[in-house]
């Protein structure tokens, strides 16, 4: 341990606000760039619907799914964008439509319970909007898991005698941190 | 210009570097084969426990021989084991809620090589390295003890290995505790890689203080942590997954980690004590 008389340089006196500012726009650009990872896409189109899905994640046609798209990065529950598409009379409402699917989510999730509904616009479009929420546990029971809970969301759209309900699952702690990109994805489908 | 009173090798910080990075590999060696000869049964807490006990140790390891060895002109403890503090609570306050609320890395930085690479440069590295900048910066930078461009290394390697100890807490409260033998090579791989990358920054700092820098100098140095830091990151991914994906998966092999983190912290610091032994004649040699 000595003393000594400190040498004030120029590297000195603003190294600490040169340093701060190289790291900000570091970050900067690392938020950017995590943006323009996110919104990579990959074009859909089947059965006169058409999406951008997120670029990376697993498809699969799950029975009664037009698609469905899921992040296997996400912790706990995958998180899961899904399309259908059900015949409906002409004179059916997206109110109406979304019910049906609520009462067979009802008949086939966990603990199924929702937790809002109401009428909102997509695209300058009616529809109808419901969320719930269920408990997922994996069917192996050897499996020392605890069940995940998991937040849903559908959005009800009829046109032409079709109910398109466009769905978006997430765990619970996934589920509001995912939203905007959900609602990209959202603004993307066309039919 | 720089003080007459730097003039001074301190060998035992580089005998105290290449003490831990062979000590981390022989500890990991000892724990990998008591764990496999009596395959010890734990219940969920004492896991978690020993999980913790062990991101402990290499921390732990480096402070002892620092004690041991640091006696020529000692530094004094309480600013070393103050700035492993701080560089410990900046991780846990800033760093790790930063990376992975914040900017989610997990969620997106393994979508492919460049996207991992310009990640972990840009996200990962500038955290983790400004943070164990500021934790010397912003304490012991500005007082008397801190007198010689060495200084800059320990200080910093202690606040990187306080960054790698929360790093490890956390890796293994988030599992709910890890497995012996893969847990601790993965533990002693990030205390190597944090106590490597910290030395360069250290190196910059120390040069900083006591040369006449130019103001490009610290980013430089921080910028050129967090390459090495985001690129060890995205290599040590390739090196453990190199055993390729079979019929029965994916294979990994985490003592290609620790090797390759072996090898990147005996090149590093073998740089770093190149370049302070450089410096040090160069100056001896204006004078």
């Amino acid at each position: 341990m000595t003393t000594h008389q400190k040498t004030v340089s120029l590297g000195d006196r603003y190294a600490e606000t040169t340093v701060v500012i190289v790291t900000v726009i570091a970050l900067l650009a690392g938020w950017f760039y995590k943006s323009s990872v996110e919104n990579r896409s990959v074009a859909f189109e089947s059965d006169g619907v058409s999406a951008a899905l997120p670029a990376g994640w697993l498809r699969s046609e799950a029975e009664g799914d037009l698609i469905r798209t899921t992040d296997r990065t996400s912790a706990g529950f995958p998180t899961t964008y899904a399309i259908s598409k059900l015949a409906v009379a002409a004179d059916v409402t997206p109110a109406r439509a979304a019910s049906f699917q609520t009462h067979d989510r009802s008949q086939q999730l966990t603990g199924f319970r929702v937790l809002n509904q109401q009428t909102v616009l997509v695209n300058g479009q009616e529809a109808y909007q419901v969320s719930y929420v269920f408990v997922e546990s994996d069917p192996n029971l050897t499996q020392a898991d605890i069940p995940s809970v998991v937040l849903g969301m559908d959005y009800t759209l009829v046109t032409d005698g079709q109910a398109i309900t466009v769905s978006y699952w997430a765990d619970e702690h996934e589920f509001e941190p995912g939203l905007n990109r959900f609602n990209r994805f959202l603004s993307s489908v066309k039919f | 210009m720089i003080h007459p009173k730097t003039l001074q090798e301190r060998k035992h910080v580089w005998r105290d570097e290449f003490l831990l990075i062979i000590s981390l590999i022989v500890f990991v060696g000892v724990v990998y084969a008591l764990d496999s000869a009596l395959k010890p049964v734990f219940t969920t807490s004492t896991l978690l426990l020993t999980g913790v006990f062990l991101a402990l140790v290499p921390a732990a390891i480096w402070l002892v021989f620092f004690y041991m060895q640091d006696r020529v002109e000692p530094e004094p403890k309480h600013y070393v084991l103050g700035v492993f503090g701080l560089g410990a609570l900046l991780a846990a306050a800033v760093g790790v809620p930063l990376v992975e609320n914040v900017f989610r890395v997990s969620h997106w930085i393994y979508a492919d090589a460049l996207t991992t690479i310009l990640g972990g440069i840009l996200v990962v590295g500038f955290v983790q390295e400004f943070l164990k900048y500021a934790a010397v910066r912003y304490s012991i930078y500005h007082s008397a003890e801190f007198d010689e461009p060495t200084d800059g290394v320990i200080y910093a390697t202690a606040a990187g290995l306080g960054y790698a100890t929360v790093l490890n807490i956390q890796f293994v409260v988030s599992n709910g505790g890890v497995d012996l033998g893969a847990g601790v090579i993965r533990m002693a791989v990030v205390a190597l890689a944090q106590a490597s990358f910290s030395g360069i920054t250290g190196y910059f700092l120390g040069r900083a203080k006591f040369e006449s820098e130019q103001i490009w100098w610290m980013p430089l140095g921080i910028t050129l942590a967090a390459v090495a830091n985001g690129l060890f990151n995205w290599l040590r991914g390739r090196v453990v997954q190199s055993g390729g994906i079979s019929l029965t998966g994916a294979s990994a092999n985490p003592w290609l980690g620790l090797a390759l983190a072996a090898v990147v912290a005996l090149g590093t610091t073998g740089a770093v004590l190149w370049l302070v032994r450089r410096n040090l004649r160069s100056v001896q040699m204006t004078k």
